[in-house]
């Protein structure tokens, strides 16, 4: 695949090709011909991208880390418009996409020799492209990261409601959360743990600490994994739940529940 | 004389068939505004001083130019405003405010503009009043025969346009005014588009309130009127507080100014407003039999060209040779309006695409939005074949 800013320079070098801009309009309507059929079903209100006179449908999904996006317009040169960025920007990663300042749109002159409503409409196209962008990049902002720290410090207090059936310790101070994750749209992904492969409540306290997560008001959704990789050992465990334990007298191979 | 037609865009000469949005200034336009804002700029009604009784002489005179202009019975019945939009807000709010209470009706037709709808929701809202609405037919023409099922003891008033800002067709507005009166119902016409076409009598059509703006007669932007009977606005609250609209003004009470500055609060579109002079006679000289007849033959050319194309559906079908006026507003069977719009604009062409202020009129069509090519008399023939070759051209691009 090639490089970003090879694709916006050959775009802008299609552009240069013409002197008229009936004819860039012609190299337009040819580009909306040719985007790739897009599902009926997916024509949907919340696919519909707002301040477009036309309606304009974008889809997205995320595949190997990289993001790509199908649209659809009822109007063909905004189409040619929709299908020049996706060719852009389509299979690329949500981190560079969103880094991106798309002023190449503004260097084939696209944007002046629109219609108000539908340079409005282009802009509209750009912000949705960068928002879902934004939304799929891992990288965090200030404010994102200022949005997410009291979240990840009540899903840790949640998780700390859940025990392990055989031991007076919580499943966090026990050490079996192995990761926390919590993205923007403020879905939770926990990959956790038990002492021993063979714990017969295992399923509850999985379905324990998923439904305490999930219930942390702004929490979205709450995917929880398990994992063995690597084994529980009880170095594990954190300073209160040593103290709790008195880990003097505190045998693992007793305690493998 | 309308010195911006004289312009190319993208380098082609423009053909302005967007005169339903707005009408191009002629120049006598432009200079009596040059020259209120040069010369008179002052304000009106009030100081003694030269500049200001020239001003308050300009902006009074204009209303009797207006009242001769639509044969209103007095000059009290003049209102000026900021166009169409503020004076239906007027009626909608004042009149509203004196004679709507909860559970009464008010009617609107599918076909208006949003200024004919919008405020009268607003008023219904606020009052618990219910909107009914009269449907248009298939060919665009009201279903006029359903009007008196719809009209009960309840129904506080009707609002209609003389003429449909994307149809074209001439409603019938005095038969329905005679039929509403017979209950005794006011009637509200809005004639935005009305006023350019054909004008009005507002006493021989005997409406209660017609409202209209100065941009498409012609005048400056920002210029209204609205026309009421003064046995109405006699009875109807003020709908804006402020200077001018008032006699007197104690904390105790203040007493309001008698017609028509009650519903001219504040400092008025001065410089402006007697644009309407100059706008009137040019309309007045636009008339002339034969500029008329020459304007018929450059719009039955379009509606033959353009009604002869199998792929136009053409939205407002006439019924006579006298019921439709020089607008067009149509779809390509697949070209979207807006491609349309985009190519003619490259091609010099000034039309319009869209819904056009009236989304329940595209949804009554099932149709998404309409391209629409609005004349006024100083467009040529020459001009609309131009128009037919370069829409033809941008058919071609698209399909």
């Amino acid at each position: 695949m090639i490089s970003l800013e090879e694709a916006k320079k050959a775009v802008i070098d299609d552009f240069s090709m013409y002197d008229e801009w009936l004819d860039k309009y012609e190299y337009l309507i040819d580009l909306g011909k040719n985007l790739e059929p897009y599902p009926e079903e997916e024509k949907t209100e919340d696919r519909l991208i707002k301040g477009c006179q036309s309606r304009v449908w974008l889809n997205s999904r995320i595949e190997g880390g990289r993001l790509f996006f199908r649209a659809d317009s009822d109007a063909i040169i905004t189409k040619g418009i929709i299908s020049l960025l996706i060719g852009v920007y389509s299979g690329r990663t949500p981190e560079e996409i969103a880094g991106d300042d798309f002023s190449f749109i503004n260097e084939i002159g696209l944007k002046e020799n629109l219609s108000p409503t539908r340079a409005n409409g282009l802009v509209s196209m750009i912000e949705t492209i960068k928002a879902i962008a934004k939304e799929n990049s891992t990288i965090l902002t200030a404010e994102d990261a200022a949005e997410l720290a009291p979240l990840y410090d009540n899903v840790i207090m949640a998780i700390k409601q859940v025990y392990d059936p055989e031991i007076p310790v919580n499943v966090y101070d026990l050490g079996l959360i192995y990761e926390l994750v919590i993205n923007k749209k403020h879905e939770a992904f926990i990959k956790m743990t038990f002492t021993a492969p063979t714990c017969p409540m295992a399923d509850e306290v999985l379905a324990e600490v998923q439904k305490s997560v999930a219930d942390v008001p702004g929490i979205t959704a709450c995917n929880v994994e398990l994992t063995f990789e690597p084994p529980w050992d009880q170095s594990m465990l954190s300073e209160e739940a040593k103290i709790e334990l008195g880990m003097e007298d505190f045998d693992s191979s007793d305690q493998a529940s | 004389m309308l010195p911006a037609l004289s312009q190319s865009v993208h380098g082609k000469p423009l053909v302005y068939f967007d005169n339903a949005a707005t009408s191009q200034r002629p120049e006598s336009v432009v200079e009596k505004w040059l020259s209120l804002v040069r010369g008179s700029n002052a304000n009106i009604h009030r100081a003694v001083h030269k500049l200001a009784v020239d001003a308050t002489e300009e902006y009074e005179s204009t209303r009797d130019a207006v009242k001769e202009y639509i044969n209103a019975a007095s000059r009290e019945e003049i209102i000026f405003t900021s166009g169409t939009t503020a004076s239906i807000n007027l009626v909608a709010f004042s009149y509203g405010e004196s004679f709507v209470s909860e559970g009464d009706e008010i009617i609107v037709t599918e076909a208006e503009h949003h200024s004919n709808i919008v405020p009268w929701q607003m008023l219904c809202q606020r009052k618990g009043a219910v909107l009914k609405v009269l449907g248009v037919d298939d060919e665009g023409h009201l279903k006029i025969e359903d009007l008196p099922t719809l009209l009960t003891d309840r129904t506080k008033l009707v609002a209609v346009s003389q003429i449909s800002n994307v149809l074209g067709i001439k409603n019938p507005v005095k038969e329905i005014v005679k039929t509403c009166h017979s209950i005794g119902c006011p009637v509200l016409v809005d004639g935005a588009q009305g006023i350019v076409h054909g004008g009005v009598d507002v006493q021989d059509l005997d409406c209660d309130f017609y409202a209209f703006s100065g941009h498409k007669l012609y005048a400056a932007t920002g210029t209204g009127v609205l026309y009421g009977k003064k046995e109405w606005l006699d009875k109807m609250v003020p709908y804006q507080g402020g200077g001018e609209m008032i006699a007197t003004v104690r904390f105790s009470g203040t007493t309001y100014a008698p017609l028509p500055e009650k519903f001219e609060a504040g400092t008025q579109n001065i410089n402006s407003v007697p644009t309407f002079k100059p706008a009137i006679e040019f309309a007045e000289l636009l008339q002339d039999k034969d500029i008329q007849e020459y304007s018929k033959q450059v719009s039955d050319y379009l509606y033959t060209a353009l009604t002869s194309n199998p792929r136009v559906r053409l939205f407002g079908v006439p019924r006579g040779t006298e019921d439709k006026i020089a607008l067009f507003s149509f779809c390509v069977d697949g070209a979207h309006h807006e491609d349309l719009a985009l190519i003619l604009d490259k091609l010099g062409v000034a039309v319009r695409s869209g819904q056009m202020c009236a989304e329940p009129l595209m949804d009554r069509f099932g149709v998404t939005g309409m391209l629409r090519a609005s004349l006024a008399p100083y467009n040529t023939i020459e001009e609309a074949e131009y128009f037919i070759k370069s829409l033809e051209r941008a058919v071609g691009m698209l399909i």
